[in-house]
């Protein structure tokens, strides 16, 4: 009795400030709570002061930290007086609000894509690659491989009649399909490959586009990291299609281009590659490295040792320039790569419980990434707490793959042979 | 007459010094009054000079006291001559009288020998009255009535008086009355015994000696013993036996060395002196003695175990405490529970001692262990051993070995995240590619398996009617192609993985054209054929396979089978179809068998019990005989550099051969309670593994060093379990990855698992 005497008598003054627009905004008013409150009891408060017809589940933030204890806890914690009136900032809770209905695939889904906000692309076991409209809408499937395809990306999706994208396969090959989005039928087109780029000799693990130009960088099991041009009328040779098992595109021409640079320097397989600047490519292999490629001079110019074979990178957060990347083991790390004299990780997430298969930054957000991990979960990240944000668990074996979609959604690919969709996340 | 006398005395000394001494004694007598006298007559300056000089004459000489008794003594002996006698007592009286005269009317016209003889008398009266005295106390106190009792004060106080002190009761004793001298004189001229009688001034009364009394007197004058019967000369009586006995004691008198120094003893001490005084003799500095000591610390640690081998230090006892006092504190008394707690414990856990509080150390009881104890110690002491027994006192934590830490030794394989599922039976067989992209995989269920090892997803399945005993995956990057024991039937299987040029490579070399001709012996046990199903080459055998390995050039292939001498082991050669059989014959059935990974001829091939190293090429007999001393050889695995190897056995151990060093194990491990059924080496990382049916696999760093002098160093590191038992089998294989520090390992449970680092 007495100590809930005393908890009463422990109260703090604080002031609600958000940066939310005027549904969400409180009077900027100190209100008296109680230091034991912890997140969701701050969420109620706000809730209350709001009067919403539908209650909204916010997020807390002192100084720049996410609130994941009690505010007593966090207090003492961080060593923040509760004398004087605290100023708390909210946020909408980064958390899926909807699960989409799943899209159901014959195969494992390999590879997603959610770069462009009109479509997702899939890439699959079965060798086909998806272009996804909307949940359970398959506008178009691109064919050609003839072994699974590992990853997928848009390699120009400025047109608006027409993007390009680039599957990268197990058959060892990369394929660079023209969709022309204008049709959109209730059908879903069979789409052939224009351009197929050989040269690998092992499975291609990656494959990442240039922002604003016309090349594309494949990652590979055999140790390199290949650079190829994607426009049609650069290559030099152009072979009546060839009659190839599984392909029934044969009569469509079909363009074969070479590898304009080699990346060597890897000396195992280069699982994962990403393009985030002009001429700077970012990747990460099963020898524990990553690696920044300077795409002029074909040199590495930075090289962060994990220790982990790593299966995915990505670039991105405050600057682009924290490098996220997940392996081997459960723990996602970021690295800072302008920090002077350190190799090590700035932060390190250790939540998940199998090895990572994807990690991707928002692309507005600094502060937000996205993981994924055979043990079938995706997690939302903030560098702000060291807690999830939230843990999806819609898939049932492992998620091979997972991106955001829009800005607000969260696309995801698993052994479970469906894509899902989990949307509603408010990120500011 | 005097002279005579004295001349008389001076004949014999030893009279002489007798009667000086006597004298002696009289003069000490005598100076006391004479003393007090002095005091006293302080006022009358006459007499105390006369006094004085008198005195001093006396003291001075001695000789005229012995002359004054020597005339006593004659007056004795010429006891006939009486008128000298008279004269003398007359003297003696007019003295007397003279001097009572003399102090009474102050007139003296005495002359200064009258003075002279009066002072004689005056020694004379005093001796008398102590003689007296001496004999009062003796004989009769009773006799005379009244006694005076004023002590020893100078009679001269009581001269003015009319009494001369006071009797025992306190009354005066009046003095008599004075005769006239003439009276007297003529009452002592009358009277015969007059010689005899002497006046006690003291008590103021005349005293008759007895004749006896004057006998006595007379004797100790002379010199001689008072008593009459003793006889001075006795014959003397010689105690001593003067005769000569066996064990004479000598009678010879103490010879004069015994009193003297002894000369050579001063001169040893002269030399001494000298030799310190040159510094010559040094002497130890005393022992300075600590003076401090610890009180309360070990004995064991003191100087007495240095000094003696056999001291066994004794058992240090508990310092007594307040619990052990006849009246301790209450906090100390056991509690009735904590009496009953004690009943229940085990007699050897119950406290020895359990305090008792008691009123008065009266009450204390008896101990009442005495008699036990006492016994026990005797027994101690009777049984003892006698023998000091040699405790050795190591840390057993030195003993270990000197071993890294885990955490140095990482990356190793410690946690499992991936698993391979599909296969329903058990999985016999794993073996990654070089590349480690795939993995192969045969189980019980007579399925061969490809799966994709980032992912776990099965590429490729091949279902043969029989169990799959081994699969291989060929070691060369660019020939994709697996080797499976299907039975009696060793299949080569096309994977499909390569590129377009790698896979007509592989199509070619499988298709089999016109068969070259084998031996006649061999193509008794082998038979190539084209496997329908699956399009490979089938390789028929006269008994189930058991092992299939590949040299690492990927053209050589060996398979095992359970038959001796040179029909156990077959290899055939890829490239052109042929089969050969082992050149040497073999003692025991092969287990499984090895091609050296450098060096090219050299065929390492298991037996139950031993490992015996062959060169092909030079078809002779073993190189080298390895003697595991296991009982059943499981299986062995050799280290990349090839001068290490490992054999696992049926009875859960493993043995690391150093084969350049000895054809002994370096190291036996005991890890596992059950069989191992397979051993690894890690290609590249520092690595070996083996697995067992106990479900486990057991990691360990194993370091070969290229020093020869450096001994392998080899730290268990972990034991990964996960696997589960199944129909009494637990992991049938394990196999590293190619190129991670990962473990691939197969089980009974029908799932393969991947431990990661």
């Amino acid at each position: 009795m007495n100590g809930e005497g005393e908890d009463a008598s422990k109260v703090i003054h604080v002031k609600f400030l958000t940066k939310l627009d005027s549904p969400f905004k409180v009077p900027v008013t100190s209100v008296v709570i109680p230091s034991s409150v912890t997140r969701l009891g701050l969420s109620s408060i706000v809730n209350s002061l709001l009067t919403l017809e539908k209650p909204e589940a916010f997020d807390f933030l002192i100084d720049g930290e996410l609130i994941r204890m009690s505010l007593e806890q966090f207090l003492l914690a961080k060593g923040i007086s509760a004398e004087r009136t605290l100023e708390i900032e909210y946020i909408r809770a980064v958390a899926p609000r909807k699960e989409e209905k799943p899209s159901l695939h014959d195969d494992w889904v390999s590879a997603v894509d959610g770069s462009s906000p009109r479509f997702v692309l899939t890439g699959c076991y079965d060798g086909l690659g998806r272009i996804w409209s909307s949940p359970g809408s398959c506008t178009h499937i691109l064919e050609g491989h003839t072994g699974a395809i590992s990853s997928i990306a848009f390699a120009n999706s400025e047109g608006a009649e027409g993007v390009t994208v680039a599957t990268a396969s197990k058959d060892r090959t990369l394929r660079l399909f023209k969709v022309d989005t204008a049709e959109s039928g209730d059908s879903t087109t069979r789409v052939g490959a224009y351009k197929i780029l050989r040269g690998h000799k092992a499975s291609v693990a990656s494959v990442a586009a240039q922002k604003y130009g016309s090349k594309v960088c494949s990652g590979s099991w055999d140790c390199t990291i290949n650079v190829w041009d994607s426009n049609e009328s650069t290559s030099e040779l152009s072979v009546p299609g060839k009659k190839r098992k599984g392909n029934n595109q044969a009569e469509e021409p079909q363009l074969e281009g070479e590898a304009e640079t080699t990346l060597v320097g890897h000396t195992q397989c280069v699982s994962s590659v990403v393009w985030p600047e002009h001429d700077v490519i970012y990747s990460c292999s099963w020898d524990h490295s990553v690696r920044r490629w300077d795409v002029e001079t074909g040199k590495d110019s930075l090289n962060l040792y994990s220790g982990k074979a790593l299966n995915t990178v990505d670039v991105g957060g405050e600057g682009s320039a924290l490098v996220a990347a997940g392996g081997s083991d459960p723990i996602l790390r970021v690295w800072d790569p302008r920090k002077p004299g350190t190799s090590a990780p700035v932060f390190q997430f250790a939540s998940h419980s199998s090895w990572i298969s994807a990690c991707k930054w928002h692309k507005s957000s600094w502060f937000h990434l996205l993981s994924a991990s055979y043990d079938g979960k995706i997690m939302l990240w903030d560098l702000r707490t060291a807690w999830p944000l939230s843990i999806i668990e819609t898939h049932k074996d492992k998620v091979l793959c997972a991106d955001w979609w829009k800005g607000d959604s969260v696309v995801s690919g698993g052994a479970d042979s469906n894509l899902r969709i989990s949307s509603g996340i408010s990120i500011s | 007459m005097t002279k005579k006398k004295s001349e008389a005395a001076n004949e014999d000394q030893t009279r002489d010094t007798k009667k000086k001494s006597v004298s002696a004694v009289k003069s000490s007598q005598k100076e006391k009054p004479v003393l007090a006298k002095q005091v006293k007559s302080s006022k009358e300056e006459e007499d105390l000079l006369l006094d004085s000089a008198t005195d001093s004459d006396y003291d001075g000489d001695s000789l005229s006291g012995s002359l004054n008794s020597d005339d006593f003594d004659s007056d004795v002996f010429d006891s006939e001559d009486d008128a000298s006698q008279k004269e003398t007592e007359g003297g003696d009286k007019d003295s007397s009288e003279d001097e009572l005269e003399l102090h009474g009317n102050e007139d003296s016209d005495d002359d200064d020998e009258g003075e002279q003889v009066d002072s004689e008398n005056d020694e004379e009266d005093g001796s008398d009255e102590e003689r007296e005295v001496a004999e009062e106390s003796d004989s009769s106190e009773d006799e005379v009535a009244p006694r005076n009792t004023v002590g020893d004060v100078p009679l001269e106080w009581y001269k003015d008086e009319k009494h001369i002190g006071y009797d025992i009761t306190g009354k005066k004793i009046t003095k008599k009355e004075k005769q006239d001298k003439l009276d007297s004189f003529l009452a002592n001229m009358d009277d015969s015994k007059n010689w005899r009688k002497i006046y006690d001034e003291y008590n103021d009364e005349e005293v008759e000696l007895t004749k006896e009394e004057s006998k006595l007197i007379r004797r100790m004058l002379k010199g001689e013993a008072p008593h009459a019967d003793f006889d001075p000369y006795a014959p003397y009586v010689d105690w001593f036996k003067w005769d000569d006995a066996i064990h004479p004691l000598s009678s010879a008198p103490e010879p004069k060395r015994r009193f003297i120094p002894s000369k050579w003893e001063a001169k040893k001490v002269v030399k001494y002196v000298r030799a310190i005084r040159k510094g010559l003799i040094k002497f130890d500095k005393p022992e300075e003695e600590p003076n401090v000591y610890l009180l309360w610390g070990d004995d064991s640690a003191s100087d007495q175990k240095s000094k003696h081998l056999t001291y066994i230090p004794p058992p240090k006892l508990k310092l007594p405490g307040h619990e052990e006092s006849y009246n301790p504190s209450l906090e100390y008394i056991p509690t009735e529970e904590e009496k009953a707690a004690y009943e229940l414990m085990y007699e050897e856990d119950r406290p020895k001692f359990i305090p008792k509080r008691f009123t008065s150390l009266r009450s204390i009881p008896a101990y009442e262990n005495a008699l036990k104890e006492s016994f026990d110690r005797c027994l101690d002491l009777y049984l003892c051993p006698r023998v000091r027994k040699k405790r050795i006192n190591i840390d057993p934590e030195s003993l270990k070995p000197k071993l890294p830490s885990r955490k140095d030794l990482r990356p190793y394989p410690n946690s499992c995240y991936l698993e391979y599922k599909g296969h329903t039976g058990a999985v016999t067989s794993v073996s990654p590619d070089c590349s480690g992209q795939w993995i192969a995989s045969g189980s019980a269920d007579g399925s061969v398996r490809i799966w994709e090892v980032e992912t776990g997803r099965c590429l490729k399945v091949w279902q043969f009617k029989e169990a799959v005993k081994c699969v291989a995956w060929n070691p060369l990057p660019d020939f994709p192609i697996l080797a499976v024991a299907i039975g009696q039937d060793l299949v080569i299987l096309n994977t499909e993985l390569g590129t377009d040029e790698e896979q007509q490579k592989i199509e070619e070399l499988l298709r089999l054209g016109t068969l070259p001709e084998q031996d006649e012996a061999v193509a008794a046990i082998v038979s190539w054929l084209p496997d329908e199903t699956y399009g490979g080459i089938k390789i028929k055998h006269f008994k189930n396979i058991s092992y299939v390995d590949w040299h690492p050039r990927g053209d050589y292939l060996s398979a095992v089978m359970s038959a001796g001498e040179t029909r156990g082991v077959v290899i055939h050669q890829l490239s052109m179809h042929k089969t050969q059989r082992l050149p040497i014959k073999m003692r025991g059935l092969p287990v499984c068998t090895l091609f050296h990974p450098t060096h090219r001829g050299m065929f390492i091939i298991a037996t139950k019990k031993n490992v015996r190293v062959f060169n092909l090429q030079k078809r002779e007999l073993a190189i080298k005989k390895l003697e595991t001393g296991l009982r059943e050889i499981s299986s062995m695995a050799i280290h990349p550099g090839g001068d290490n190897l490992i054999v696992g056995s049926k009875e859960g151990k493993m043995c690391w051969f150093d084969m350049d060093l000895s054809s002994k194990p370096y190291k036996t491990l005991k890890n596992h309670p059950k069989d191992i059924t397979n051993v690894a080496f890690h290609r590249s990382y520092p690595l070996f593994a083996s697995c067992s049916e106990d479900s486990t696999a057991y990691v360990f760093h194993g370091k070969v060093y290229s020093d020869l002098n450096e001994n392998p160093l080899i730290v268990p590191l972990e034991i990964l379990r996960g696997h589960s038992t199944s129909s009494n089998r637990g992991v049938l294989d394990c196999k590293f990855h190619p190129r991670q520090p990962w473990l691939f390992t197969a089980g009974a449970d029908s799932v393969i698992k991947l431990y990661c680092h």
